[in-house]
C-alpha cells in the first residue's frame, strides 16, 4: 500500500466517524463550485467476518450506508462511505475528501481532520476506560494443579 | 481508471431513470413513433438520448459491446461508474450494444436469442444524427395501425442486413436515438419499401 493511499484512508476513516461535528465545517467546505455526480444515496452492505479473525468468512448482517461522490469545479472528485443515513454527512465527507486531494492538503489536515481526529481519540480512549473498569478476574477456575 | 473524466447523470437517479425507461417501453410498444425523452446532459461523443438510455438500461448484469467510435475512456469510466456494466470485446456475449451509423451495415455476430429464449437476444441501441431525411419507408404489425411512414437516415444495406437476422422469434431489437428523442424497431416490425417510391 503506498503511503497516499494510507493516509486517505485515515482521513476518509476519520471524515466517515465524524458525524455531526462535520456540520461544524460545512459553510468552510462549501465555499466552492462544486455538483454531484452521485448526489447521496442510502443502501445496504453485507458486512462479514472472521471469527478470531481466522476461518472462513460469515455473514455477520446488513448495515445501512450512504454514499456520495462530488466534483469539485477543477474536476477533482471526492468520494464518502459513512453509516447510517445521514446524507448532508455523506456530502460533507465527500466535500473534504475532494479538498484534501488538492494543493491546500495541509490547510484541511489542520483545520478539520486533525480536530475531528482528537475528539475521536479522546471519546475512544474514555470508552475504553469504562470498558476496563468492569473486567473481572476469574480465579475459582484455575482447576488441577494438584 | 482516472476520476476527473466523471460527470453527473441523471438529476433523479430514481424517476429519471423509470422516465426513460417508460419512453423506452412506449417507443417499441409504437415503433416508428418519435419519444421524446427527458433532458439529459451530453456525454461526448454520446448524444443526450443514446446517454439516457444507457444509464436507464445498463447495470452489473448487462455485457455492452461499444462500438471504436464510443469507446473512450469518458464513456468507458462514466458507464462504469454510473451502470457499473461489463464491457466486452465480442460481439457474441454482448447483452447490449451502442452503435454508429456505420456499424449499420455489418450485424453479423450479435446473438439473436435462441428459440427456447428470444428474449435473451443483444438489443441495439443505434445513435444517428437525426431521426428523419431518410427514404421513406412504411412500416407494419404490431402496435401500428395499419401503416406508418418512418424515414430513418439508415443506410439500405442495414435493412438486408436486419432482415437475413429476423427469424422470428429469434430476432434483433433495435433503438434509434437522436439528439433528445427515440424511435424503436422491434423485431416483430414488417418493413415494406414505401408506397410513394413504387409508384
Amino acid at each position: 500500500m503506498t503511503p497516499e493511499i494510507a493516509t486517505r484512508q485515515r482521513w476518509m476513516g476519520v471524515l466517515a466517524r465524524a458525524g455531526d461535528e462535520l456540520a461544524r465545517y460545512e459553510a468552510e467546505l462549501k465555499d466552492t463550485d462544486y455538483q454531484l455526480v452521485r448526489a447521496p444515496e442510502i443502501g445496504m452492505t453485507l458486512v462479514r467476518g472472521r471469527m478470531g479473525g481466522t476461518g472462513a468468512a460469515f455473514n455477520l448482517g446488513e448495515m445501512t450506508v450512504t454514499r456520495c461522490v462530488v466534483r469539485l469545479g477543477d474536476g477533482r472528485t471526492g468520494y464518502s462511505y459513512v453509516a447510517g443515513r445521514d446524507k448532508r454527512h455523506a456530502e460533507l465527507a465527500a466535500l473534504a475528501d475532494a479538498h484534501l486531494q488538492g494543493r491546500d492538503q495541509a490547510h484541511w489536515q489542520a483545520q478539520v481532520i486533525a480536530p475531528l481526529a482528537s475528539i475521536q481519540a479522546a471519546r475512544r480512549a474514555a470508552q475504553d476506560a469504562e470498558t476496563a473498569s468492569s473486567k473481572v478476574e476469574f480465579f475459582t477456575l484455575v482447576r488441577g494443579e494438584d | 481508471m482516472s476520476a476527473d473524466l466523471l460527470h453527473p447523470a441523471f438529476n433523479d437517479q430514481v424517476l429519471d431513470s423509470q422516465r426513460v425507461f417508460r419512453a423506452a417501453l412506449k417507443a417499441l410498444a409504437e415503433p416508428g413513433l418519435t419519444q421524446p425523452l427527458i433532458p439529459v446532459q451530453a456525454l461526448e461523443p454520446l448524444a443526450p438520448a443514446s446517454y439516457a438510455l444507457c444509464l436507464s438500461l445498463l447495470d452489473g448484469d448487462t455485457r455492452l459491446w461499444l462500438a471504436p467510435a464510443f469507446d473512450t475512456p469518458t464513456v468507458r469510466a462514466n458507464l462504469a461508474f454510473h451502470c457499473g456494466c461489463p464491457i466486452v470485446d465480442e460481439r457474441e456475449s454482448a447483452d447490449f450494444a451502442l452503435l454508429g451509423v456505420q456499424e449499420l451495415v455489418d450485424l453479423s455476430g450479435f446473438f439473436t436469442g435462441s428459440e427456447r429464449f428470444p428474449d435473451q437476444s443483444c438489443t441495439l441501441l443505434v445513435q444517428l444524427d437525426a431521426l428523419g431525411d431518410g427514404a421513406a419507408l412504411s412500416w407494419s404489425g404490431p402496435g401500428i395501425l395499419g401503416q406508418r411512414e418512418v424515414s430513418l437516415p439508415v443506410p439500405a444495406a442495414f435493412w438486408q442486413q436486419r432482415a437475413a437476422r429476423n427469424d422470428f422469434p429469434r430476432g434483433l431489437d433495435l433503438f434509434f436515438a437522436a439528439d433528445q428523442s427515440l424511435i424503436g424497431l422491434p423485431r416483430s416490425t414488417r418493413i415494406a419499401v414505401s408506397i410513394e417510391e413504387v409508384a
